[in-house]
């Protein structure tokens, strides 16, 4: 293998399971699984897992928080040592899965974005697991060892078993505020089973939303029941959408009169929507413009003043040729 | 902070037998986690500086929308396609301002990338999948209960949430509907702006 010729020799004691995010790691790793495959005197991290060190290896590209340098190794060596861990993706898959509670991505769309990107499939999977591993690494040390002591015991469908519930565990404590379980009493007359306990938490969630909902669309607040709350929703969903598609026509019939080399327009467009709406957070910025005596003037007779005013402008503004088509 | 609630709790309850404490417990986390979601999701599209920067993103966008097809005679058939261009764009650019955090912006950018790729697909057989879909639904459940429906209306209106979980779905509407407020506003604004100065040219031009 070029790898080992790329790879100096090293000594086989490995750092401990700490050690699980630095590069020198993997580096001994890779040196491991082809110089000598089947031993597991690798050193500690693959005598706890038991694992032949290959397998090991994949396990740590997961955890590796260094994900540039870890990407283009596992690209070296993606087409030889890489192919029999196509089902160790499994783990990987609900750690993603953990990651997508919390982070709302849809772990297949970035897989399919990256794997484009780089067409090769599994080095792509797993440096999307570093990319979001990276994000919390302290999360993913706990995880590890989670799987750690999974993976110890023997069977992978266990292990995965194990995995999705443990992820499962987790989802719900993210959703409850990162709490591991819900110590709740019940009231008067109420289930206390796991499932009644769940359903309930699920329920207020939901009505939780909904009353911000209702907030948010206007006329939300009288109406009692979910179903015409929901009604109301989506008609000022397609109200709102029904607005843009109506003022794109406008915006439509009004392109071909008017050339767009026009910032006088984009620095007015910004004066007005300043003056138009309340909150004004950066109306100290625009101050320098003088926005009343913009807007009414013809044309023709303000393009000097403008010019010269644009100079003083933020610099958001570039004073080009005030060109118009008149 | 919620966390260490709990402890405290724990002990006062085995002290009171009735567990009136415990009753706001779910629902105020519930409800601190939505009121955190929806505050961040407000406070992203309401405010002026993102109208603004959303208008100039606009103009650029469209500026560069018509010189891509100021060669086509302009008639009033095409005012429809530019119209529909023309939201299309307006959406994107809403959907970049997103800057990726919700599922609706992702979707919104996706779909341009695969449309483009669908175009040279027949057209006739995704209906005729729609169509089989829709069949065998309507056998299996002749009614959904109402509020499910409704879920599932909303859902296709909002872009990507389809077969997303319902306090997800939710949160997506949230956020979609404070952005589509500001995005109207926005082309509100910009569309008087260009109609106010577009006759003003032409009649100071002759």
């Amino acid at each position: 293998m070029d790898l080992t010729q790329g790879f100096g020799a090293r000594s086989g004691v490995v750092g401990p399971v700490t050690g699980l995010e630095s590069l020198n790691f993997s580096d001994e790793f890779r040196h491991l699984v082809t110089t000598m495959p089947p031993e597991n005197t690798g050193g500690s991290f693959t005598a706890l897992l038991e694992m032949p060190v290959t397998q090991a290896m994949e396990l740590l590209h997961f955890t590796d928080s260094s994900s540039s340098q870890a990407r283009t190794v596992t690209g070296d060596i993606a087409p030889t040592t890489l192919h029999p861990f196509g089902a160790l993706t499994f783990p990987s898959n609900s750690l993603l899965l953990d990651r997508a509670a919390r982070f709302s991505v849809i772990a297949t769309e970035q897989n399919g974005n990256i794997s484009g990107e780089t067409a090769n499939s599994l080095p792509s999977n797993s440096g999307a697991n570093l990319d979001r591993v990276k994000a919390e690494p302290a999360e993913t040390d706990s995880m590890v060892e989670n799987q750690n002591q999974n993976y110890s015991s023997g069977k992978r469908k266990d292990r995965e078993k194990k995995v999705k519930s443990s992820t499962k565990k987790t989802k719900s404590s993210v959703e409850s505020d990162k709490l591991p379980y819900v110590h709740v009493r019940a009231r008067r007359g109420q289930a206390t089973d796991n499932h009644s306990l769940a359903e309930r938490a699920r329920r207020e969630k939901i009505n939780a939303r909904m009353k911000l909902l209702q907030e948010l669309v206007p006329g939300c607040d009288k109406i009692q029941g979910t179903a015409l709350v929901l009604d109301e929703i989506i008609n000022h969903v397609q109200s709102l959408q029904r607005q843009v598609e109506m003022l794109s026509m406008r915006l439509a019939a009004v392109n071909p009169r008017v050339e767009f080399n026009l910032d006088s327009i984009l620095a007015s467009e910004n004066g007005s929507l300043m003056d138009g709406n309340f909150n004004g957070e950066s109306y100290h910025q625009l101050q320098q413009w003088p926005f009343d005596g913009y807007h009414q003037p013809e044309w023709g007779r303000e393009e000097d003043h403008h010019q010269a005013n644009f100079s003083m402008g933020s610099a958001t503004l570039h004073p080009n040729q005030v060109k118009m088509e008149l | 902070m919620v966390e260490s609630l709990f402890p405290s709790i724990e002990n006062t309850s085995e002290s009171s037998p009735e567990s009136r404490r415990k009753k706001p417990r779910i629902s105020e986390m519930a409800e601190i986690e939505s009121r955190r979601i929806n505050e961040e999701s407000l406070k992203r599209w309401k405010t002026n500086r993102v109208q603004q920067i959303y208008a100039s993103k606009l103009v650029e966008a469209l500026r560069r929308v018509r010189q891509r097809s100021s060669t086509s005679t302009e008639t009033d058939k095409v005012v429809s396609g530019a119209a529909r261009e023309i939201r299309e764009t307006a959406d994107r650019v809403l959907a970049a301002s997103a800057r990726g955090t919700t599922r609706w912006s992702r979707a919104i950018l996706a779909s341009r990338v695969r449309a483009k790729l669908k175009k040279h697909r027949k057209a006739k057989k995704s209906t005729g999948n729609c169509k089989s879909r829709k069949g065998v639904t309507e056998t299996n459940r002749i009614k959904l209960p109402a509020v499910e429906r409704k879920l599932k209306i909303l859902g296709r209106l909002v872009p990507g949430c389809r077969k997303v979980s319902v306090p997800n779905l939710l949160d997506e509407a949230t956020d979609y509907i404070a952005a589509l407020e500001m995005q109207v506003r926005a082309m509100e604004a910009l569309a008087e702006l260009l109609t106010a100065a577009a006759p003003r040219t032409t009649l100071t031009g002759t």
